[in-house]
């Protein structure tokens, strides 16, 4: 069986490594765009960092593709035909397939402000060197990056969420003084409430951030030498800069493949079922790219008039996306389906682990929260009708394995903080006394009509 | 890069194996030379004299040479490595809690406790070192001169108590609470930690070469006992080739390999060279350590792969295979020092002392495996 997969992130990488495992025969090909060997997208920070190296980044050693019999070809897909399972490469390969992956991750968002005109109208998702406009995806852009801040004194980051708070860490190491726009009221509500976003606040002030919640960019103006050299605010701040930073979201990266012979189906990604098939048969999607969609009553999936569908863009997912690809192109039809929701994170020195619902479920049902007395750990446990449904722990670390098992089995609130320590995970000697904190009820974020 | 100026960038080089890096290792290893050779290197004594003057202050007895004076800096480099360290991971008890001790431990039982037995008229003895490691205390003419509790506590401590406290807690008791070589790696070592490689070939290599160390070093004890119990005087060729394999073991093995190379090539080969590759005794405890309760766990689906554990491993164990397969580990080599933990930005890893979990955890694949076979049968 030739299996071909776009892709050499860690959807790509993973679904290729698992195939290999379910068959020792199978033609695997995987062909990045990006870089010559899968990297961890997530580290990108580290590097940038300088704790890591680019080689570092690489989470096998390469002797692993040889030994696994994985060929890489560093190309771009330029044309899909379906019909004859053939792909086209830019460099003129083709490469015919009994089964394609696409797994072609995301890239990032771009919206069309005032005085980026020419970057929107370049390849977008890119940062620019000559403008001092970056984005923290790829490694196109850590270069760039890398190459402006010696050159920079003053920045601005747009965007409150995990990439954004990433790139101010990373500059404020090279010596960079910047100025980071939320939009929202407090920092990344998607996960956080209130009382916990102003824990992360006060961390970031004590790193010298200059955080501006509740603006927004509007208006960059350039220098004669075209570089980016201040911006407007909505709120009608002007702020000096040699470099901005654009960190507002992902989104999934399947531009290419709607202008070929045989396009998938796309909506804002590629449209597949729940067994992750896109709308051509043996074409598989998943990671970022993939937007799954459910079955109807009849169990059949309309790719015509799409419903609901589910878009995980995080490292996590994509990963298990990918295991279970691997196993569907051998003929098994297995459902993918989402565990109950965990994600991690770390705003400077500040840990971040969540488990379960914490936000829809707080909007109408009171959370249990407690905060040490230094401010620098919280926890907070939303429920329903006294049964757990969801964990937020910052500064302190916790094995979300067992709190998604607590949740699953519908503990009480009061077992759970009973037995809270069981799921503690911090290093020896130093368990973060959580029972110690001042606790208090915080009343759902909406009141009930 | 970061922009660097001259001091930032001369540290990075005595960091990053530049040229500072590489001048620092020549100078370390020259030292080792002279400490060791002093005799075949320099006009008879001189060290030896030397050392005399600069601990004018001690009584007669305590006898102080050159080892003396080398304890000393031994022990000024781990309390001020130590100091930093402990400044450095002020946020993690267990960091603060490990270098502490080790800190102390070479204070107290590496360099005063055997001057102030000199001084009281017994035997220089350290209590924190044991056989393998400390070769000597299972010699027949070492034991002879000692007193009877020392004898009892080498023996008990060397047969017993190691291989108990390893199976409790793993080889990490020793090798970074309280040996002497694994504390000056964890405190004077820190800044070159991470220069361990990481290769699948290293460790094929360290799997070896440790473990023939620890033949050759077992081999040589049996020989001593032997010439203990024996009367080999009818033998003299077996006599004069036991005699030669001792006199090798103590020039290759703890000159060359845990002075000289072993410190010597911190800046160019990361801290842990000897105890990685060489030492007898990490050897015996990682065998142990297999057997025992200790290891690291991993949370499951969590790592981010990273690598920022395998980079800061000074063991050189590709920490980040372990974490992003889901999968709980103990390896041999494994001195528990910590750090893959104190790094990790998603505090995947914890160093644990306990049976395995019961009942095991299912990871996401062993799922995914299983529902495939129930698909397959339908």
């Amino acid at each position: 069986m030739k299996i071909v997969i776009v892709g050499n992130g860690v959807a790509g990488t993973t679904c290729a490594l698992a195939a290999r495992e379910r068959d020792s025969k199978a033609d695997i090909t995987l062909v990045g765009e990006e870089s010559d060997y899968f990297f961890s997208r997530t580290a990108l920070m580290y590097a940038f960092l300088d704790r890591l190296s680019r080689r570092e980044l690489e989470p096998y050693e390469r002797g692993v593709y040889s030994k696994k019999r994985l060929r890489l070809v560093r190309d771009k897909a330029v044309d899909l035909d379906a019909v004859k399972q053939t792909l086209s490469l830019n460099g003129g390969e083709v490469l015919a397939f009994d089964r394609l992956v696409l797994a072609t991750g995301s890239k990032a968002n771009f919206f069309p402000w005032k005085g980026l005109e020419r970057e929107m109208s370049a390849a977008t998702g890119e940062s620019h060197l000559a403008s001092g406009v970056v984005h923290f995806v790829g490694l196109q852009d850590l270069d760039v990056c890398e190459a402006l801040v010696p050159s920079t004194k003053r920045a601005v980051v747009v965007g409150g969420g995990l990439i954004g708070i990433e790139l101010v860490e990373c500059l404020l190491h090279h010596g960079v003084k910047v100025t980071f726009l939320v939009r929202e009221p407090f920092f990344w509500p998607v996960s956080l409430c209130a009382e916990e976003a102003a824990l992360v606040l006060e961390e970031m002030k004590r790193h010298g951030v200059d955080v501006r919640l509740g603006d927004e960019l509007a208006r960059v103006e350039k220098g004669p030498d075209g570089r980016v050299s201040k911006v407007e605010t909505m709120r009608g701040e002007t702020l000096f800069c040699e470099m901005l930073g654009l960190c507002v979201g992902v989104k999934p990266n399947v531009a290419a493949f709607q202008k070929m012979s045989t396009p998938p189906r796309t909506r804002r990604g590629f449209l597949v079922s729940p067994t992750l098939e896109t709308s051509l048969p043996g074409v598989f999607a998943c990671g970022d790219c993939a937007e799954i969609l459910s079955a109807g009553p009849d169990g059949a999936v309309n790719f015509e008039s799409p419903g609901q569908a589910l878009n995980e863009l995080i490292w996590y997912s994509a990963k298990r996306q990918g295991e279970l690809v691997a196993q569907n192109l051998f003929g098994d039809a297995l459902v993918y389906e989402p565990p109950l929701f965990f994600n991690s994170s770390k705003f400077f020195d500040m840990e971040y682990t969540t488990v379960g619902d914490v936000v829809a479920a707080s909007r109408t049902n009171p959370s249990w929260f407690a905060v040490a007395p230094n401010g620098r750990a919280s926890l907070r446990v939303v429920h329903a009708q006294n049964k757990v449904v969801g964990f937020n722990v910052l500064g302190a670390r916790v094995d979300h394995g067992i709190l998604a098992k607590w949740i699953s089995e519908k503990r009480s609130v009061d077992e759970c903080m009973e037995r809270f320590k069981e799921a503690q995970y911090d290093v020896e000697f130093g368990r973060v006394p959580v029972e110690s904190f001042a606790r208090r009820e915080l009343p759902p974020t909406e009141v009930k009509p | 890069m970061k922009k660097l100026g001259w001091a930032a960038s001369a540290l990075h080089s005595v960091k990053n194996r530049g040229l500072l890096g590489w001048l620092l290792s020549g100078a370390l290893i020259a030292f080792y030379v002279i400490l060791y050779f002093d005799d075949k290197v320099l006009p008879g004594g001189q060290l030896d004299a030397f050392a005399r003057h600069f601990f004018w202050f001690l009584p007669k007895a305590a006898t102080p040479g050159k080892w003396t004076f080398y304890g000393f800096l031994y022990s000024v480099a781990m309390v001020v490595g130590g100091s930093w360290v402990l400044w450095k991971y002020r946020h993690n008890k267990y960091q603060i809690v490990r270098t502490s001790v080790v800190m102390l431990i070479q204070v107290s039982f590496g360099f005063s406790v055997p001057i102030l037995l000199k001084v009281f008229s017994q035997p220089e003895y350290y209590f924190s070192y044991f056989w393998p490691l400390k070769f000597d205390y299972f010699q027949p003419s070492t034991i002879a001169s000692q007193p009877l509790p020392f004898i009892v506590y080498s023996f008990v401590g060397s047969l017993l108590f190691v291989p108990i406290m390893t199976l409790l807690y793993g080889k990490r008791w020793y090798c970074s609470w309280v040996c002497g070589c694994g504390g000056l790696a964890n405190t004077f070592g820190e800044p070159w930690r991470h220069l361990g490689t990481k290769t699948q070939r290293s460790w094929k290599f360290e799997k070896i070469s440790i473990h023939t160390v620890l033949v050759i070093c077992l081999l040589t004890t049996a020989l001593y006992a032997v010439g203990a119990l024996a009367d080999l005087s009818a033998y003299p060729r077996f006599q004069s080739g036991a005699e030669s394999v001792k006199a090798f073991y103590g020039f290759a093995v703890i000159a060359v390999l845990s002075g000289v190379l072993g410190t010597g090539l911190y800046p160019l080969g990361g801290t842990r060279v000897w105890c990685r590759f060489f030492c007898p005794m990490a050897a015996l405890l990682g065998l142990i350590q297999k057997l025992g309760r200790y290891r690291i766990r991993v949370k499951k689906n969590m790592c981010i792969s990273c690598g920022l554990c395998t980079k800061y491993c000074e063991m050189g164990i590709d920490v980040r295979s372990y974490a992003q397969a889901n999968s709980d580990f103990t390896r041999a080599s494994c001195v528990g020092c910590g750090l893959c933990a104190e790094v990790c930005p998603r505090g995947v890893l914890r160093l644990e002392n306990r049976w395995p979990l019961d009942p095991p955890e299912v990871s996401f694949v062993d799922i995914l495996k299983q529902r495939a076979a129930v698909s397959q049968k339908g």
